[in-house]
């Protein structure tokens, strides 16, 4: 967690509830990385606490790149307009909307400003690690298994300097270097349509929130488990979409609140002065001895998930991977501990914890929380007092409020 | 702001007890589901369309992984050893890749590929070929993770996709189909079943 001062506000009542429907509501998680202490301090940082994966917040930096090569056995991508050039446009439209969703939040660092122009290739195999973020619909890859609609690899950096193919070198620890999008091109049972045409293509997949998922991924998210959030891990149903239709007025409509409270956390504004809230605390047992004795030194219940609930709407606002805490010079505690952040000021929350067992389990969040340690065992020479074991999941305890 | 909270992890509920819990969870569930309007379904594969799809079925302990790089990427190589095999022809130890892994300072990352454990066991759901390498039907909807309550004895089996819920586009209806917490000989006679239902 960050050593920041956490702004408490008083106007955020931290009200413990334990819900009934508490098991199907969960929320954001992002992908993190131990940087490499064995480095020196500069590109190292000298911390063993995890950073989260995300792109520098430069103006014109994160540039995307698309291939207009198109599968055509199968026809995996349909559109309305069937000119090669109309049929080009129209997908671009879709992501340059998918993109806007993400751009468009307030209260983040992200702004249209942020984006390069989207570039168009021709290639097929575009995407690849190369330091270029790609998105790809005709590039047939290992991965592809039945089951798998689409995919984004995401190559991140344990150290300062680093770079992948063509792209920058990293500057900032936890930097993503490359992150590129695949849609599974040959299933033939498989296909992807815009939003134009989806209506008349009730068998096909949604592009526009397939590509606005994946699109999380690549600026860092992992999965969130709330229902309504973009980041939940499995697609609409065929012939349907997540969220809302993005329009003029809210281009950031297919997000949910989840969704926008992650992207806060993950790209904080520094001007920003409504979603500074914060509220933090810990998770323990009433008998520390159904801790797990494995590994030594867990004082908290480890992956809980802490939800914050609008006490005036009943909306879920954000929830968060509980279950440890970290200080410089590391490495993570598990300690129990949680933290929500990006929240509005001047509202009043309830909060409430799970054990992450509901639609989706830890299965969904590996990358998230598998990456919070470091030893000898995975990496020859880690210095002992840096490194740490992560827990096994809690996923029995049963919560209930203190009288 | 410290919230404790007590909780009671040896509270046993009889099998009526959970029967109703569960029961006002899954109406709770429908109720939301229809709220937000949010159908939820992956590409979902039911179990006959798991075995279907696999070349290969079978009870595996992780050995070890290790990350290559090839065809431009980052790969994690998961060697497991075959202590069943249920369909198909496998050797001794099989080797299952998966896109990801870490190499050197770099690490690929790829959410929803199920990460494995040194000992841990497993049922998993293949497609490749003898002599090559291995992948993972489905990823995490053909994962099985075989579990031993150390203070039951009880050998379960629980699939990482069990959680999520698959909507019925017939019956407009939401169901969680997916295996968790199966007694291990119920698991393996539900496989038997199916292959052989599915002999030509």
């Amino acid at each position: 967690m960050r050593t920041r001062q956490k702004q408490i506000l008083a106007a955020m009542r931290g009200t413990l509830c334990v819900l009934a429907s508490a098991a199907t509501v969960q929320g954001y998680a992002f992908n993190m990385i131990v940087p490499d202490v064995r480095q020196p301090l500069a590109i190292s940082g000298g911390s063993a606490c995890p950073v989260k994966a995300h792109h520098p917040t430069t103006p014109g930096y994160l540039a995307f790149r698309w291939s207009t090569s198109l599968g055509t056995a199968p026809t995996s991508i349909l559109t309305q307009d069937q000119t090669p050039t109309g049929r080009l446009n129209e997908i671009e439209q879709i992501i340059q909307q998918s993109l806007a969703a993400w751009t468009n939040v307030g209260g983040t660092a992200l702004n249209p400003s942020w984006l390069a122009p989207l570039a168009r290739v021709a290639t097929q195999n575009a995407c690849g690690s190369d330091g270029m973020n790609s998105i790809c619909f005709d590039q047939p890859d290992m991965g592809f298994t039945p089951g798998v609609l689409a995919f984004t690899r995401v190559i991140v950096a344990d150290r300062i300097g680093i770079q992948v193919g063509a792209g920058p070198a990293a500057t900032e620890l936890g930097q993503i270097l490359d992150a590129d999008i695949y849609f599974n091109p040959s299933d033939i049972f498989v296909t992807f349509a815009t939003p134009q045409v989806l209506a008349a293509n009730p068998k096909s997949y949604d592009l526009e929130s397939l590509l606005t998922h994946e699109l999380g991924h690549a600026l860092g998210f992992s999965h969130s488990n709330v229902w309504s959030a973009m980041m939940f891990p499995f697609a609409p149903t065929p012939g349907t979409f997540a969220g809302l239709r993005p329009t003029m007025q809210q281009p950031d409509a297919p997000l949910s609140d989840d969704d926008r409270t992650g992207l806060r956390v993950l790209y904080h504004d520094p001007n920003d002065s409504t979603y500074i809230g914060s509220i933090q605390g810990r998770i323990v047992p009433a008998n520390p001895l159904s801790l797990p004795a494995a590994p030594l030194g867990v004082t908290g219940i480890f992956l809980s998930h802490v939800v914050a609930v609008d006490s005036t709407t009943g909306a879920v606002v954000a929830g968060s991977l509980g279950g440890w805490s970290c200080q410089a010079p590391g490495p993570a505690q598990f300690d129990g501990s949680y933290e929500i952040d990006g929240l509005a000021i001047g509202r009043s929350y309830k909060i409430y914890a799970e054990p992450l067992n509901g639609a989706a389990g830890p299965a969904t969040v590996t990358n998230a929380y598998l990456s919070l340690c470091r030893n000898s065992t995975t990496d020859p020479g880690w210095p002992p007092l840096q490194g740490c074991v992560v827990p096994s999941p809690d996923l029995e305890f049963t919560v209930r409020t203190l009288p | 702001m410290t919230h404790e909270i007590k909780e009671n992890m040896k509270t046993n509920l009889t099998y009526e007890q959970r029967r109703n819990f569960l029961l006002i969870v899954f109406l709770i569930g429908v109720v939301l589901i229809a709220i937000v309007a949010q159908a939820t379904t992956l590409v979902r594969l039911t179990f006959p369309e798991l075995v279907k799809n696999s070349s290969a079925i079978a009870h595996v302990r992780c050995l070890g992984s290790q990350a290559v790089f090839e065809n431009g990427e980052i790969w994690t190589d998961t060697s497991l050893e075959v202590l069943e095999s249920n369909k198909g022809n496998l050797p001794a130890i099989v080797v299952v890749r998966q896109p990801g892994g870490k190499l050197a300072h770099l690490e690929s990352r790829v959410d929803g590929t199920p990460q494995f454990r040194v000992g841990e066991e497993l049922y998993l759901f293949l497609e490749g070929q003898p002599g090559g390498r291995f992948f993972l039907v489905g990823w995490s909807q053909g994962t099985f993770r075989v579990r031993r309550n150390p203070r039951t004895g009880l050998t379960t089996v629980t699939q990482d996709s069990a959680e999520i819920p698959a909507y019925d586009q017939q019956s407009r209806e939401f169901t969680k189909t997916g295996v968790k917490d199966m007694r291990l000989d119920s698991f393996r006679e539900q496989l038997r079943r199916e292959m052989l239902r599915q002999v030509p």
